[in-house]
């Protein structure tokens, strides 16, 4: 399978040369389809300090079909669903949006970029967006709480 | 050239190749650009669209068969522009550098150290590559053999024989080996004691050698002694960390357990937050609702066709109201603050115009004091005039009329207007109505 040697080779990368606060290692040694990612949050953010679990399934037509990212670790964010699944809206991961050309690397960076900056236009969770545009301080307050209360070990 | 031609031509080239390129072991560097975009290996078969990406061929076809829409509506897995041709003729200099690159024999792992480049892969498996596995010569046999081993008489070599030191069965081909390397009946020495052993004892010596150096049994709680076996049991008579232990692996355990519980409590306290977190919401919408109600009902009430719209509808209007009463309380407040100053500002006018009637006052009683001692003033130069009407007629008493003049102006005021001298006043009084007249 094509698909297989370029996740290995991804990974591989990704492992040689993590790209800065974010760390990956696979869920399960005999599964290349499924990634455990470590997600330092940004500084200069509410979610500084904390570190976020992300799960990445890669669907076995990638790199034609986009994987999916979502959170396993609780957090208060415009773009994060606040449920079980805590899948994140990610413009790039759309399927029509998604090129093959896009790697893992560039979607993670992308991921953690989101959190500096939330793209309340694009939300899943609509009161957490209005939140962040009406009342800011009062958001990064509630994220700072997440953060301490579900991020950090 | 189209993608059917395309198609046609990838599965004729699948056919003929005895290499995968893309699992092969790239040994140098190469630079990002020479990389496919869909396999991140240097370009296989590199072809180019119409926008002037480059993909390998294989790439491309899976890249379009894998497309939703189909071959009609293909985009470039680059640039997402649409295209319908493709060109074969990529530059020679893109094809020569990915040919360059420096890749290991895909054999290597029977043995073959070769590292050449890319290009010459093919050739080098076909023609030159000793350790390429190729099919027993032997028809009823259907192992795979490396080409060295191949027997100049093509002779199956996959039977086994019998070593004659150890009575293992090993195949033709690696005999020479075994009785060589890896027979156990063959002697060796021991790393530590230098003492010889049978290989297949080896594994056993080691763990007992009294020679191998062991770490103390402590370790694991930061013992750093490292000595050899036969001097170990002596130190650990000594080693304050080995008497330790047991009670090192109670904390541990109880620390293990209390993680537990830990992990248990949180759970349960975030199960408890999520409850009230939804109670919370709960109440704010209730509460919403029943100011929305309340702005809502005097007038006329929005159809209840959309529950959603009249939600929203409903959370404006008691943003509204809740923004209007703020208003309001405010401007209640400033009115109140207004009255106070009002009030002071009144007593304080009516203190000053108190103090300054009462400064009028006093002045106009020292204005009337005044007045009255310059009538009395008035009155007494006038007395002289007036007396000295009856002294013309007698010059002689004028000496005596100085005098009493002198002593009438010393004594200023009415202390004693004598009676005589009242009479010719009211008689001056009437001299000057007359002169007024």
């Amino acid at each position: 399978m094509g698909s297989q040697k370029r996740i290995a080779k991804e990974l591989a990368e990704l492992m040689e040369s993590p790209p800065v606060g974010i760390s990956v290692e696979l869920a399960d040694e005999s599964n290349l389809y499924a990634w455990k990612v470590h997600l330092e949050g940004p500084e200069n953010s509410p979610f500084a300090k904390g570190k976020f679990l992300i799960k990445l399934t890669l669907p076995t037509e990638y790199p034609f079909k986009p994987p999916t990212i979502s959170f396993a670790t609780k957090i208060y964010h415009p773009n994060v669903t606040n449920d079980d699944k805590g899948s994140m809206c990610l413009g790039m991961l759309r399927a029509d949006e998604w090129k093959p050309s896009s790697r893992i690397s560039a979607v993670l960076q992308f991921a953690r970029q989101l959190l500096a900056e939330p793209m309340p236009d694009d939300a899943v969770e609509a009161r957490i967006a209005d939140t962040y545009k009406n009342n800011r301080s009062h958001y990064e307050e509630v994220a700072r709480d997440w953060t301490r209360k579900y991020a950090t070990e | 050239m189209n993608f059917e031609e395309l198609c046609a031509m990838e599965a004729a080239y699948d056919r003929d190749e005895i290499v995968d390129l893309r699992s092969l072991d790239y040994v140098s560097s190469y630079d990002d650009h020479l990389m496919c975009p869909i396999c991140h290996c240097p370009f296989i078969r590199p072809v180019r669209l119409q926008c002037d990406h480059v993909f390998c061929q294989k790439c491309l076809n899976s890249a379009i068969t894998s497309c939703a829409g189909g071959r009609d509506e293909f985009t470039c897995p680059s640039c997402r522009s649409p295209t319908r041709d493709l060109y074969l003729h990529v530059p020679r200099l893109l094809i020569n550098m990915c040919d360059d690159i420096r890749v290991k024999c895909p054999f290597s792992a029977e043995g073959c150290t070769e590292i050449i480049p890319r290009g010459h892969v093919q050739s080098h498996v076909e023609k030159y590559c000793g350790y390429r596995l190729v099919h027993c010569p032997s028809l009823v046999c259907d192992k795979k053999t490396r080409k060295k081993d191949l027997n100049a008489d093509k002779r199956c070599m996959h039977e086994l024989h019998q070593c004659s030191r150890c009575e293992e069965e090993v195949m033709e081909q690696d005999y020479e080996e075994h009785v060589q390397e890896l027979c156990p009946s063959l002697k060796t020495t021991c790393p530590d004691c230098h003492t010889t052993v049978f290989r297949k004892a080896l594994r056993e010596h080691i763990e007992t050698c009294p020679e191998a150096i062991h770490c103390c049994a402590a370790s694991k709680y930061g013992c750093p002694v490292k000595v050899k076996r036969a001097e170990l049991s002596t130190h650990e008579k000594s080693c304050p960390l080995i008497t330790m232990g047991p009670y090192f692996e109670a904390q541990n355990s109880r620390l293990d357990s209390m993680e537990l519980t830990v992990r248990h409590l949180q759970q349960r306290n975030e199960l408890f937050e999520d409850g009230l977190a939804g109670i919370r919401s709960t109440l704010l919408e209730s509460t919403r609702a029943m100011t929305g109600r309340t702005v809502t009902d005097p007038g006329p009430s929005n159809p209840p066709d959309d529950s959603s719209q009249a939600d929203s509808a409903n959370a404006a209007s008691s943003n509204a109201t809740t923004y209007l009463l703020s208003l309001h309380e405010s401007l209640r407040e400033e009115v109140g603050q207004l009255s106070h100053a009002v009030t002071d500002l009144d007593a304080r006018a009516s203190m000053a115009i108190m103090n300054e009637c009462l400064r009028i006052k006093e002045d106009m009683a020292h204005t009337n004091a005044a007045v009255g001692s310059i009538r009395m003033q008035v009155q007494w130069l006038m007395n002289p005039r007036l007396h000295q009407q009856p002294q013309r007629a007698g010059m002689r008493n004028g000496n005596g009329n100085s005098e009493s003049a002198a002593a009438g102006s010393s004594s200023a005021g009415p202390s004693g207007p004598s009676p005589g001298l009242l009479r010719p006043r009211r008689l001056s009084d009437g001299g000057r109505e007359g002169t007024k007249l």
